[in-house]
């Protein structure tokens, strides 16, 4: 499996972006985990055991070759805030970072995503310590039922993380992968913006 | 909280209603005090005697001086909601979890002739598979389950579901209900043709009119699309079944499934329910289904836990849904424009169970008219109805509104002057003012579109109502309080919180009768091993329970107070709690230290939800209004909602911040089913086409208005707290004002929800003529 060459991120601005909390995604990185041995040589009917770099630890699972990540994530390594909810990457409630990118992770293959940096809500949280963002989604009531939120988070992440201060457009957009039926839109944007000002420390 | 009510000869005096409207105008702006007032807004107080149950606490009344209450209090459970933490019975997970799915009916309907089931349980890792239909059995719906499969992953159980067998006999289906036998006939261009029954006073009535008006309005089948799907997690322990299931009615739930399993022979020693999260409802959720049951089954056969959540096409076919209807008016004004004529009927769809299918509309401003109104469902091979925020309300108001606005413009009215003469509910006559205020109700009336622009601009409006006060249930509902040694409160109810904020509720109350920050109270809900409460059903929750919040609260501070008062040496009637503070003039412990005089044992306290009080509250209902603006490019046909302003009756407003989140996502919930919502049927095979959420179109971000809200905060009096819930109240205006806004833009009306820009089209066309 190759890299695609060009995801509009570099190692460092990833690792300086998911530091903004002060919640280092701290352990390996895909350049060091890329020696480790991650894949079987063959793939054939039945599980095998991959390795994914998880919120930069190295986490073995047993997946079949059609085994999507969400569900290696959710039920392989008990990770549950990323939520399957269309299943057809149209609602972003699975929304994962990739190399600092978000993907839809009801439609990766868990496979796919061996040598790569996967960052999931739960490394926007460490028992009391939590980001920022996370703060401002509190304080900003963003979220009702609260079944949409970490892949709201997610997507608001990647948002700040490539805008800095994002226009109301940008969020928008940012967001137009994310559906949520509780009707949080508008406060989820406010919670960007607290952050994007340092608001939530 | 402080309030001294005075003594009255039979009960306590309080005080009801709300300060004026205009006292909520922005400093600075010319209607604010001071300024020149919106005309009519005024103060509206009464004072009432009521009779509190004895035992219960003292009435909260528009007197009280709160500490907690109306403040902006953080959801007590947003940081387990935003760090992925919360766990949803989707969430749940056991050693040994096995995962299940359902075997649907491809077929609308026909009879279940046989289920071969062998091989499938022959398959590696599949632990359980089970019969849903007795052979012989009618299959009603495409979706309708037929059997159930439990084993050690989805993919594995996938491969056992193609290979079951099923023999159904079809028979011929119908899955519109406009089509349906008893259906009335349509004109090409979709108007009721049926005559009208004869009715002498409504005929007369008609006559006299200055000015009349006659149409037909439609609204599609919205589906719920709650984000977590149907289902849950079964687990046995020897004879007892815990079950987590994602629900909005707790024991509802809970007595379903333990009186199934009675029926199916298997002896449940204790049935336990929890749903501590819950990703959405709606309405939805208030039955365990069909899914509920088999997942209990296939954990009793596996004998394992097992997990069985609905995939999204089922989520939209199998669960419900908010009900098609045509709608067909016709009405009269006399030369004053008040409205002397209204004559009203409805078809709705209901799906193969006949029935669920109603639709309400507004009578407050037919009080001097002759009225009719009748309504029929009519049955198609479908998945029927269930209620959704507001059942009947939000289709009757589209088409009433659309029709009123529509009356108004033949008699050369202003849509709000139109209001105001024919409403006759006080409240909203002071809300329709407020918000032409806070929304520029003229200025967006009086702009022209420039002839031949592409794109055009309007405004609307819609009243709303929602009569809910709560109730005391039967048996009452409960609330455990308990305060420990530590300081620490609990406040405990098995009612649900489906994210309404029914734990912050019940954290912010308890607080403020105990005199202490919230963040002391720790507030668990759904499980029914604590006391019942209600369904999320209604706007019932908050107004049932909010009431035995407070009475479980007092109880257990009064034990609190006596530990003091022996500790202090003061007569036990002086003590106040207040501030953090327990005591009597100069002797006042902190919280924690009045705390330590409990033993190892908590305070444990239940109190539960009283009746209403007898006699006339405020007002029997909640009152609002929206008002919406609109820009729709005539080239693409597209309709933007550009903007909203909502005020809603709330009752008392007790966590503000998370009111105003329901409120503003009732509105954006009715964007969405004003301009994008529609369960698309395929006629030949009785599948819907849309099911799923790539051509099932919600609101998303960029579909998104500016908008704003008022809560209109009103001390009702109906009970000791005197809260509304605000599942249903806000969201029975918002597609209403939206389709006047398009009237309003286009000159001309579209009839059909949802306004696709097809139907933009074929107004526009017809405008032209």
């Amino acid at each position: 499996m190759t890299v695609p060459p060009d995801r509009g991120v570099s190692r460092r601005s990833f690792l300086k972006g998911s530091a903004v909390a002060g919640i280092a995604t701290t352990g390996i990185t895909a350049a060091a985990h890329a020696t480790a041995p991650s894949k079987p040589a063959s793939f054939g009917p039945g599980e095998h055991e991959i390795v994914l770099l998880v919120n930069g630890k190295e986490r073995k699972v047993k997946v079949e070759t059609r085994t999507t990540l969400l569900d290696a994530v959710r039920d392989g390594l008990d990770l549950t805030g990323a939520k399957k909810i269309c299943d057809r990457g149209a609602c972003g409630g699975c929304t994962m970072l990739l190399d600092g990118e978000t993907i839809t992770s009801c439609l990766t293959l868990a496979m796919d995503a061996v040598g790569h940096e996967l960052q999931t809500v739960e490394s926007l949280s460490d028992g009391d310590k939590v980001h920022p963002l996370v703060q401002n989604f509190v304080h900003c009531d963003a979220m009702q039922c609260g079944f949409c939120t970490p892949g709201m988070v997610m997507s608001s992440l990647a948002c700040l993380q490539k805008r800095g201060k994002p226009t109301d457009a940008q969020m928008r957009h940012d967001l137009s992968g994310n559906l949520c039926r509780c009707g949080t839109y508008g406060r989820v944007m406010e919670a960007i913006q607290r952050t994007a000002v340092g608001g939530g420390k | 909280m402080s309030h001294e009510h005075k003594p009255a000869l039979d009960g306590v005096e309080i005080k009801m209603g709300y300060r004026s409207l205009g006292d909520h105008l922005a400093p600075g702006d010319a209607n604010a005090p001071g300024g020149q007032a919106v005309p009519g807004l005024a103060d509206r107080f009464e004072t009432r005697t009521v009779q509190p149950t004895a035992g219960d606490a003292p009435p909260w009344d528009a007197n009280t001086k709160f500490t907690t209450v109306g403040t902006d209090v953080d959801r007590v459970d947003g940081l387990a909601k935003a760090t992925g933490r919360a766990k949803y019975s989707y969430d749940m997970t056991f050693p040994g979890l096995l995962h299940a799915m359902v075997l649907r009916s491809k077929v609308a309907k026909g009879k279940l002739t046989g289920l071969e089931l062998e091989e499938a349980k022959s398959m590696p890792g599949i632990a359980a598979v089970i019969a849903l239909k007795d052979l012989g059995a009618k299959v009603r719906f495409v979706g309708d389950g037929l059997a159930a499969v439990a084993g050690q992953n989805l993919n594995l159980v996938r491969d056992a579901i193609e290979k079951i067998r099923a023999q159904l006999e079809v028979e011929e289906h119908n899955v519109d209900y406009v089509v349906a036998d008893n259906a009335p006939a349509l004109s090409a261009t979709g108007e009721v043709e049926d005559d009208w029954p004869e009715n002498a006073e409504i005929t007369t009535a008609l006559a006299e009119a200055a000015v009349t008006h006659n149409a037909t309005y439609r609204v599609e089948v919205q589906t719920h699309s709650s984000l977590e799907t149907h289902g849950g997690v079964a687990k046995w322990t020897g004879n007892d079944l815990d079950i987590w299931l994602s629900t909005q009615a707790t024991f509802g739930c809970r007595g379903e499934l333990a009186r199934a399993l009675q029926g199916k022979g298997i002896d449940a020693g204790s049935v336990t329910l929890h749903a501590e999260f819950v990703g959405g409802g709606f309405g939805s959720k208030l039955t365990a289904g069909v899914e509920g049951l088999a997942v209990c089954l296939l954990a009793h056969a596996a004998k394992a836990p097992v997990k069985l959540m609905l995939d999204r096409f089922e989520e939209h076919t199998t669960t419900g849904n908010r009900p098609g209807a045509l709608m067909q008016a016709r009405a009269g004004v006399d030369a004053k424009g008040k409205i002397i004529a209204w004559d009203w009927r409805s078809f709705g769809h209901c799906g193969f169970s006949g029935n669920g299918g109603s639709v309400a509309v507004p009578n407050y401003y037919t009080a001097d008219a002759k009225v009719r109104r009748d309504h029929k469902d009519l049955a198609a091979d479908t998945d029927p109805p269930r209620p959704m925020r507001a059942p009947g309300h939000p289709q009757g108001w589209f088409g009433a509104e659309l029709f009123l606005d529509e009356l108004a413009a033949k008699a050369g009215i202003d849509p709000l002057e139109f209001r105001l003469q024919n409403d006759r509910e006080m409240i909203r006559q002071d809300q329709w003012r407020f918000a032409a205020h806070k929304f520029g109700w003229a200025a967006g009336r009086a702009r022209q579109n420039e002839p031949g622009a592409r794109f055009v601009m309007g405004v609307g409006l819609s009243s709303a109502r929602w009569g809910q006060l709560g109730n005391p249930g039967r048996p009452p509902h409960g609330i455990t309080c308990r305060i420990h040694q530590d300081g620490t409160v609990e406040s405990r109810s098995g009612a649900q919180d489906i994210g309404v904020g029914t734990k912050t509720v019940m954290a912010m109350l308890t607080a403020e009768e105990l005199g202490i920050e919230p963040r002391l109270v720790k507030a668990t809900t759904g499980h029914t091993s604590d006391p019942s409460g209600p369904a999320s059903g209604g706007s019932t929750l908050t107004p049932s329970i909010a009431p035995a919040v407070r009475h479980a609260a007092l109880l257990a501070k009064q034990q609190l107070v006596e530990l003091v008062a022996k500790h202090l040496g003061v007569p036990t009637a002086d003590v106040v709690c207040k501030g953090g503070k327990i005591g009597a003039g100069q002797g006042q412990l902190a919280w924690e230290q009045a705390c330590k005089l409990i033993g190892p044992n908590p305070i444990d306290v239940r109190g539960q939800r009283f009746a209403n009080y007898d006699g006339k509250p405020f007002h029997g209902s909640q009152c609002g209004v929206q008002m919406a603006e609109v820009k729709i490019d005539t080239w693409t046909g597209l309709v933007q909602v550009t903007r909203m302003f909502g005020i809603q009756d709330c009752g008392l407003v007790i966590a503000k911040k998370l009111a105003e989140s329901q409120v503003l996502g009732a509105m954006i919930q009715g964007v969405s089913y004003a301009l994008h919502e529609q369960r698309i049927m395929d006629k030949r095979s009785g599948r819907m086409l849309n099911g799923d959420f790539l051509r099932y179109k919600i609101t998303g971000s960029q579909d998104l208005p500016q908008l704003e809200c008022h809560l209109h905060s009103i001390a009702n009096g109906h009970d000791s707290v005197g809260a509304a819930g605000l599942g249903e109240p806000p969201s029975v205006a918002s597609a209403a004002a939206i389709a006047n806004a398009v009237f309003h833009a286009l000159g001309a009306p579209v009839r059909h929800l949802p306004m696709t820009p097809d139907k933009v089209h074929r107004a526009l066309a017809a405008r032209k003529g």
